[in-house]
């Protein structure tokens, strides 16, 4: 079941269009993700399922129902334009944004601890927000994030700003958190961490829909469907790159029965990064 | 709206500015540097009474030194017969304080004084020796003219005109009183509303834009609506004026009370608020029988004429929709900025009518009952500071209720319009706005 459905989302900006009829499902548990070129409209759809933006016409349903305030309280959104207030304390901000996603002051106090834990940054707690780091800065905001435990988060290109080591801490947070069943909503322009995170994207070009689907069925509808066989024989190693109807125990067959050792025997997959610039690219010489 | 909501973001920005160390600062600074205002001149006054100058008189001119009286604040000691010179020298071993030297009466009648002393005599000093050598010049000359009965004749001639104010109530009674009075109370109640407003008003577009700026607007957002974290902002930072101005009118009034305690100055040290329930106490009692007494009586029954229920509950009301008016449309404009220096434009049409009414007080009290004052109390934007000067003179029921609706109706247009403005200005990053693109932001749905 979708725990989230948009269905036929119009929005403008007086003259400017930002979403034209964009209809997207997103599956409880697992990641998924909304790609598409800077303005496509990511950002504007993301605003609209949080409430933030009201659409001009189309209705976003939660679990099947419209959408209500109550529900985006089961939602932790980190936007791209994030930020902290300056001058706060770490631990009276997070129980701030805590308490205005509907915790109690006490559960906000026990979860931020078990989250500060977690990163190892209790001592943060009496600290103010303008003598942490950049990249502490974005630890706390992902705190404050999912700390309601939300069963959808929406994180908006959550790796920019992050150094790789942190970066990876976030990675494996998100992951671990999809373990727990959340549903993640994932922005983003870095397409290896797509194929490496996403199960379902969908992809936004000039406020349109392009394409939505499964990673895996996406990436093998716009492949060659070929298949990459690697072997060693007595000459060193090799590759060969077959068709993948003429793939099958029948192929392997014959290269075992020419005696070499097979490495390897993969599909050959193209690159997400490929695939989105086919996609966008294509888009504008069709319209033209 | 959900109250919860807007309760969280209320308490939030009412305990922040309230636990800052600034706000506790001045919270106690100005009732201090208030109350030393006050004090002060008593206090030096007291002092200056206390202190008792010994004077040694030197009188060449023989009809001086019977004037002189002692008092309190000086004590005179006839020396004609001694020499100047020596006595200059002796001064403070003799425990005098100043030398006076009155000269010989000159030809045009007259005589001149000359003081020595260590420390300068003060201003009231020199002008109480010169009042008693006028006297006795001028006696001297009646007596010159040589007519018989002549020092009586001129002070029969002597005129002091007295002028007792008086304002006519509703019943066509007489009232006594004192228009510097009124006008020291409207312009105090009019400066507050004015101060108020632009302080606190300015207060919020700096938190507005203080969110915008550092991005933490859209997760907050994402949490509340628009409104309520407008709203929630707005009435936090009033309660926050509230306590501010509730905190400096209790801190004067105990700080006076314990200095008048302190200095013993009993009733000419009164705050304010003081005179006030006095005032009231004297209400009931027949003014007019009063109207003969001393200054303070006319300054009491003064301020027991002031209708005190109207201008409190008026202060009151025109404090919460004047604030609550100018800071919907100081938080649109700072929604539509990054920074405070990009505001400068779009604050223009919030600043200048603050202005205009402020203005307008400077003028209301030379003149209360004129139109360009009567349409400054009606029209919304300056009503608020204007009216508040108006009230101690006496304004009409009708013409305060309908200010008041005026007010009213234009705080909840502007708010609905604020509020449009805010929602599409606070997620605007990376450009700068100007006017086209407010009144667009407010066309939108």
């Amino acid at each position: 079941m979708a725990i989230i459905e948009c269905r036929d989302i119009c929005k403008s900006f007086g003259e400017k269009v930002a979403l034209d009829h964009v209809s997207v499902d997103i599956p409880e548990g697992g990641i998924f993700g909304l790609l598409g070129p800077n303005g496509a409209g990511k950002t504007t759809l993301i605003r609209i399922i949080n409430r933030i933006t009201i659409p001009n016409s189309g209705e976003v349903l939660f679990r099947g129902k419209p959408i209500t305030q109550e529900d985006v309280e089961k939602i932790g959104y980190m936007p791209e334009e994030r930020g902290l207030y300056r001058k706060m304390k770490v631990g009276e901000q997070a129980m701030y944004l805590a308490q205005l996603k509907g915790m109690s002051a006490g559960a906000a106090r026990a979860a931020l601890k078990e989250w500060f834990v977690r990163f190892g940054i209790e001592d943060w707690w009496g600290k103010k927000v303008e003598e942490l780091s950049k990249g502490m800065a974005q630890k706390l905001q992902f705190i404050t994030t999912v700390v309601h435990k939300p069963s959808l988060m929406i994180l908006d290109e959550p790796f920019s700003g992050f150094d790789p080591v942190n970066a990876d801490i976030i990675r494996k947070e998100i992951l671990r958190l999809k373990e727990e069943g959340a549903t993640i909503i994932l922005s983003t322009h870095n397409m290896e961490s797509v194929e490496e995170l996403c199960d379902e994207i969908a992809l936004i070009n000039k406020s349109k829909l392009v394409i939505t689907g499964a990673v895996d069925s996406i990436r093998r509808e716009y492949g060659n469907n070929n298949i990459e066989i690697e072997y060693t024989d007595a000459d060193g190693r090799h590759s060969e790159v077959i068709s993948r109807d003429k793939a099958g125990n029948d192929v392997l067959k014959t290269f075992i029965d020419k005696g070499v050792t097979i490495n390897s025997y993969k599909e050959l997959m193209p690159r997400m990064n490929d695939i989105f610039i086919k996609l966008v690219t294509g888009e504008e010489a069709g319209e033209k | 709206m959900s109250f919860k909501r807007t309760g969280i973001v209320l308490s939030h920005e009412y305990l922040l500015r309230v636990k800052k160390k600034s706000f506790l600062i001045t919270t106690f600074v100005v009732p201090i540097l208030f109350a030393a205002l006050c004090i002060l001149p008593s206090v030096l006054m007291l002092n200056a009474k206390e202190k008792c100058q010994k004077v040694a008189v030197v009188d060449y001119s023989g009809i001086v030194m019977p004037y002189f009286e002692n008092g309190k604040t000086a004590e005179f000691t006839d020396c004609s017969s001694e020499d100047p010179a020596v006595l200059k020298d002796e001064l403070a071993s003799r425990g005098f304080d100043v030398l006076l030297i009155v000269s010989q009466i000159d030809s045009a009648k007259s005589v001149s004084l000359q003081t020595y002393s260590k420390k300068p005599t003060g201003i009231d000093f020199n002008d109480g020796l010169r009042n008693k050598a006028n006297k006795a010049v001028e006696a001297y000359r009646i007596g010159c003219y040589g007519i018989a009965g002549l020092d009586q004749i001129m002070k029969d001639v002597k005129a002091n005109v007295k002028l007792s104010e008086f304002t006519l109530d509703e019943s066509g009674n007489a009232q006594v009183s004192e228009s510097g009075i009124y006008t020291v109370i409207s312009m105090v109640l009019g400066m507050a509303i004015y101060m108020f407003i632009a302080l606190f008003g300015a207060m919020v577009m700096s938190s507005v834009i203080e969110e915008k700026s550092s991005r933490v607007v859209e997760v907050l957002v994402s949490s509340v609506k628009a409104t309520e974290l407008m709203f929630g902002k707005i009435i936090g930072i009033a309660l926050v004026a509230l306590t501010q101005f509730l905190l400096w009118i209790i801190l004067t009034v105990v700080l006076l009370a314990a200095a008048g305690a302190i200095f013993d100055f009993g009733g000419d040290l009164a705050s304010t608020a003081q005179m006030a329930d006095m005032a009231k106490g004297m209400g009931g009692v027949d003014v007019a029988a009063m109207a003969q007494n001393s200054e303070m009586s006319v300054i009491f029954t003064t301020l027991a004429h002031v209708p005190w229920g109207t201008l409190i509950i008026s202060f009151f009301i025109y404090f919460v929709l004047g604030y609550l008016l100018y800071a919907s449309m100081y938080a649109a404009v700072g929604s539509a900025v990054e920074n405070e220096a990009d505001s400068q434009q779009l604050q223009l049409p919030i600043t200048i009518p603050l202005m205009i009414g402020f203005f307008m007080v400077m003028f209301a009290f030379k003149n209360p009952d004129s139109p360009a004052v009567f349409w400054g109390s009606m029209i919304p934007f300056t009503s608020p500071i204007v009216m508040l000067a108006r009230i101690p003179y006496g304004v009409p029921a009708w013409e305060l209720v309908l200010s008041i609706a005026l007010l009213f109706g234009t705080f909840l247009v502007l708010a609905w319009a604020s509020a449009k403005i805010y929602k599409a200005g606070i997620l605007m990053f990376g450009k700068k706005s100007n006017w086209g693109d407010l009144f667009r932001w407010l066309k939108q749905k």
